[in-house]
């Protein structure tokens, strides 16, 4: 039954003629104290995005004090050699900024955002934080029991409980990316601030350390504002680090987490992958856009938009940690979440999905829509000064070059369904997916053992 | 044709510009130029929300929402999504009480497909609509409420603390979500009545913003939307006002599986749109807004018995808006710690108002939330319905950071005084219960014994 519409209509528009638009290159420079500089221009931008990248990464953490990192890495906004945790927050605040600092398996990166106006105030006290940071014996405590409260919040949180499950099965059990990238209970409570001062000392110089600033400069002698503030930080020089390689064991098999009377299954299949330096990157990158992008790729067209089983399903790449050498990996992951009685069936769905892939390939037509919308959103996606600093930090970690982003849109406009498929279905295999779903075993688990997708065991959710 | 109105920056609208015109069908257009970068906004705010629902048919306009990507007369199924994607744009709808937008950022060279499609289902989607993308969304839906309400811990409290602090038969006493039982109650022919009362020209606001030529721009909406007749057959809403404060402490104790007690609660505060709201919110920066908040140092840096604390501030123009303070207490410490210290916080800033330092930093702090909004083309697109459809005025958008940093402490000392009590707000305790026994470990202590 239908309605017949009123209005008048006019055939589809045509596309207009397309502007040109690149990815911003940056200036890139080394500041006496051998600190590396990126910075970008970007008029209009009143809110300048500053990432510092620290050459601190999470395998650089002592035994048995996993966590120091995080707990380092938060402690750098409790406070200065000129002012107390209570009043560097304050300072911040009323410079208008928002600074995050985060540790994860490449390093250590703070962010810190400021409107223009106030940008002189803003890398004072960061440079401040970095250069000079109290680490007092009262605040970290306080930030290490602050954490140790927040892993109960972690684990009933069905997402980030099945990331932790799928490191700890991917990974061997005496490489840190095995366990949680913020430490466990026991590991946290092990740190004290003399284990991040030690940390600190070990791992932080300017000499391994690069920021990246992005926005609008018009106006700002860049060059007087960083020499004055994180040209005053000092340190020694770089000492090499040897990077472990990455391994992982992606033998298909399905670990269940129990959570009785759970309405839903996290979904989270992954495996290890080749990271950006592999030549294989940008084919990756469009063939999992084309398996499960956005809600009209293939997962989704059947998970969620035939069958309903699912608000959205994702398939994507994400860079663990690179090396130089081109040694580093990705995970290949798909996640979702579907409702518990439709477990089974969305599984298997999923599962024919793969196969069909394997089998018949991409089209072209899905081909050429993947690649206008990764190439295509380029300008809407790097629009804040936030989006282009948070790519070049990447870019950087990663140890690529610094046009790398703007390189990728030409190669993914240049790649081929063919070459789109092959990386695809070998970024996805149907043997080699380590399946983690936390959800309710009692009611999922044997639907999932008759899909013989691998070894089912179950394991308690705390 | 439309009227124009000049393109005048206003004081404090850090050069920004906005003009308004009005389709003879009663659509009203807000245009923007941006040269910078070569993207264009297009953002359609519908005066519709989940207060226009009646009782049993909760979440409809959120399910309806869903249903607008389901293709319409000229559009096949989900080609709204592969088209604009196809183009290389992004793109969504939100639900809220009080309206329904649709975005599309759009590279600049295909704004003129947005358009067409944004048309295209505004006259014409009752022509594609049918029962199998009706129980396809319905399912969709269910599992969005899943995923992120029901099957996450704390995931219902909003929900909760809603339906506490706006009595029952108020419009605003259930959530766009909208319950299990509704959804599955809700019909084709629901939705379809809901489409022909709420989505016509005359009750929503179509904005465009960046590199767009207005002129060209305002062509093509004539073009595609003049045809689409408006009508007058919305109802009023119901009537959302109430008094001032509640006048007693509402409370209700949650016992469920969550890994830590939690104190909740939601103040009854000014109407979004008038100065005591823009000084109800400089209030809740300098008591929740951050890590240098009062409540903050207090709970979380000095008495050590909170792992996060903190006020947000739902602001509503229908009905009074929501300041919603949340504690997720530390180990073993008990609510009523944690109530206490609040109490005296609120009582001190009452009695004393804020220190000047504690406004430039409540100011700043906001005003870089407002550089952020208005940094992005589809921000500003929003920002410029958002106003328009709620106080009939878009050039408020480009000016609202003005008012916020005009707001004086007396303001902030008067509001948090009269409103910021005991007995205007509803209460949420959360008190973890241990989980629920996995079946197979039942089995084994049958076996043991």
């Amino acid at each position: 039954m239908t309605e017949l519409a009123t209005m008048d209509f006019h055939p589809r528009p045509q596309s207009g003629d397309a502007k040109p638009w690149a990815f911003p290159a940056p200036e890139r420079g080394t500041l006496d104290n051998g600190l590396t500089v990126l910075r970008c221009h970007r008029p209009g931008q009143q809110v300048v995005a500053v990432e510092v990248l620290l050459d601190a990464p999470l395998d650089a953490e002592p035994a048995g004090l996993d966590g120091v990192a995080t707990i380092m890495a938060r402690a750098f906004s409790e406070g200065t050699d000129k002012h107390s945790a209570e009043e560097f927050a304050a300072e911040l605040e009323r410079a208008g900024a928002t600074l995050d600092a985060h540790a994860d398996h490449p390093g250590v990166r703070l962010s810190l955002e400021v409107p223009a106006s106030r940008l002189a105030k803003g890398l004072n006290l960061i440079a401040d934080a970095l250069r000079a940071p109290a680490f007092a014996d009262s605040e970290v405590e306080r930030l290490v029991n602050n954490r140790l409260d927040e892993i109960p919040h972690e684990l009933a949180n069905p997402s980030r409980r099945a990331a932790k499950e799928l490191s700890k099965e991917l990974f061997p059990s005496d490489a840190r990316m095995s366990r949680p990238r913020q430490g466990t209970e026991e590991t946290v409570a092990a740190i004290d601030s003399a284990a991040v001062r030690g940390f600190y000392e070990k791992h932080v110089r300017p000499a391994t350390a690069t920021a990246v600033v992005v926005g609008d400069l018009t106006g700002i002698d860049l060059d007087a504002l960083l020499g004055d503030t994180l040209g005053a930080w000092t340190g020694s020089s770089a000492e090499p680090r040897p990077v472990p390689p990455v391994t992982a064991d992606d033998t298909g098999r399905v670990v269940i987490v129990d959570r009785p009377g759970a309405v839903q299954t996290q979904l989270l299949i992954g495996r290890v992958g080749p990271d950006r330096h592999d030549r294989v990157w940008p084919a990756q990158v469009l063939g999992t856009y084309c398996l499960g992008g956005t809600l009209t790729s293939r997962l989704d067209r059947v998970l969620r938009e035939e069958k309903g089983y699912t608000y959205g399903v994702r398939a994507f790449g994400q860079v663990l940690r690179s090396a130089p050498d081109g040694t580093g990996a990705a995970m290949l992951a798909i996640s979702g979440s579907v409702d518990t009685p439709n477990t089974g069936p969305a599984l298997e769905d999923l599962w024919t999905v793969l196969r069909t892939l394997a089998a018949g390939g991409l089209t072209d037509a899905e081909r050429d829509v993947a690649v206008q919308n990764l190439v295509g959103v380029a300008p809407l996606k790097y629009e804040t000064a936030a989006a282009v600093a948070s790519t070049l930090a990447d870019q950087v970690e990663q140890h690529l070059p610094d046009d790398y982003q703007a390189t990728l849109y030409r190669q993914l406009a240049a790649t081929g369904t063919v070459e789109a498929t092959a990386a695809a279905v070998n970024a996805f295999p149907v043997d080699r997916l380590v399946t983690v779903l936390v959800g309710d075993a009692a009611q999922i688990k044997a639907p999932v053992e008759a899909l013989c997708i691998g070894e089912v065991s179950v394991v308690a959710a705390e | 044709m439309p009227m124009g109105h000049t393109a005048t920056a206003q004081a404090g609208s850090g050069g920004l510009t906005a003009t308004e015109h009005r389709l003879a069908n009663g659509l009203r257009v807000v245009l923007s130029e941006d040269h910078l970068t070569p993207v264009a906004a297009v953002c359609l705010w519908y005066d519709v929300g989940s207060r226009h629902e009646v009782k049993g048919r909760t979440g409809l306009a959120h399910l309806f929402e869903h249903l607008m990507f389901q293709g319409s007369a000229q559009v096949k199924g989900n080609g709204h999504f592969e088209l604009v994607q196809g183009a290389g744009g992004s793109l969504n709808g939100t639900t809220s009480f009080e309206r329904t937008n649709y975005f599309e950022t759009m590279p600049a060279h295909e704004l003129e497909l947005a358009l067409w499609l944004e048309a295209d289902r505004m006259g014409s989607l009752l022509a594609a609509l049918d029962d199998e993308s009706m129980e396809n969304q319905r399912d969709v839906v269910k599992n969005e409420r899943r995923q992120r309400y029901d099957n996450v811990p704390y995931g219902t409290a909003f929900e909760k603390l809603t339906a506490l602090a706006y009595p029952e038969g108020h419009p605003y006493h259930h959530t766009p979500i909208g319950s299990m039982a509704d959804l599955d109650a809700a019909t084709l022919e629901d939705a379809r009545a809901f489409f022909r009362t709420y989505y016509a020209p005359n009750n929503a606001v179509l904005s465009v913003v960046g590199d767009i030529d207005p002129e060209q721009t305002l062509a093509w909406v004539e073009k595609y939307f003049g045809s689409i007749p408006g009508h007058d057959g919305k109802p009023a809403p119901r009537d959302g006002s109430l008094p001032e404060t509640i006048g007693e402490q509402l409370r209700e104790v949650v016992e469920e599986e969550v890994p830590a007690r939690a104190l909740m609660a939601a103040y009854r505060l000014p109407h979004d749109g008038t100065r005591a709201c823009d000084a109800a919110d400089l209030a809740l920066t300098v008591l929740g807004g951050g890590e240098s908040s009062r409540l903050y140092n207090r709970l979380v840096r000095r008495d050590r018995t909170a792992v996060a604390a903190g006020f947000g501030l739902l602001r509503l123009a229908g009905a009074p808006s929501l300041g919603w303070l949340d504690v997720k207490t530390s180990g073993d410490v008990e609510v009523p710690v944690i109530e206490t210290a609040i109490d005296e916080e609120l009582a001190r800033f009452a009695e004393e108002g804020p220190t000047a330092e504690e406004m430039e930093r409540a100011q700043a702090q906001l005003e870089r939330e407002w550089l952020d909004r208005l940094g992005t083309v589809a921000g500003r697109a929003d920002e410029l319905c958002r106003y328009a459809v709620l106080f009939g005025d878009p050039q408020l958008a480009l000016t609202a950071v003005q008012r916020v940093l005009e707001i004086t402490a007396e303001e902030v000392q008067e509001v948090a005084k009269a409103r910021l009590r005991p007995d205007n707000r509803a209460v949420l305790v959360y008190e973890p219960t241990a989980p629920e026994a996995p079946a197979d470990q039942d089995e084994n202590e049958e076996a043991a014994r």
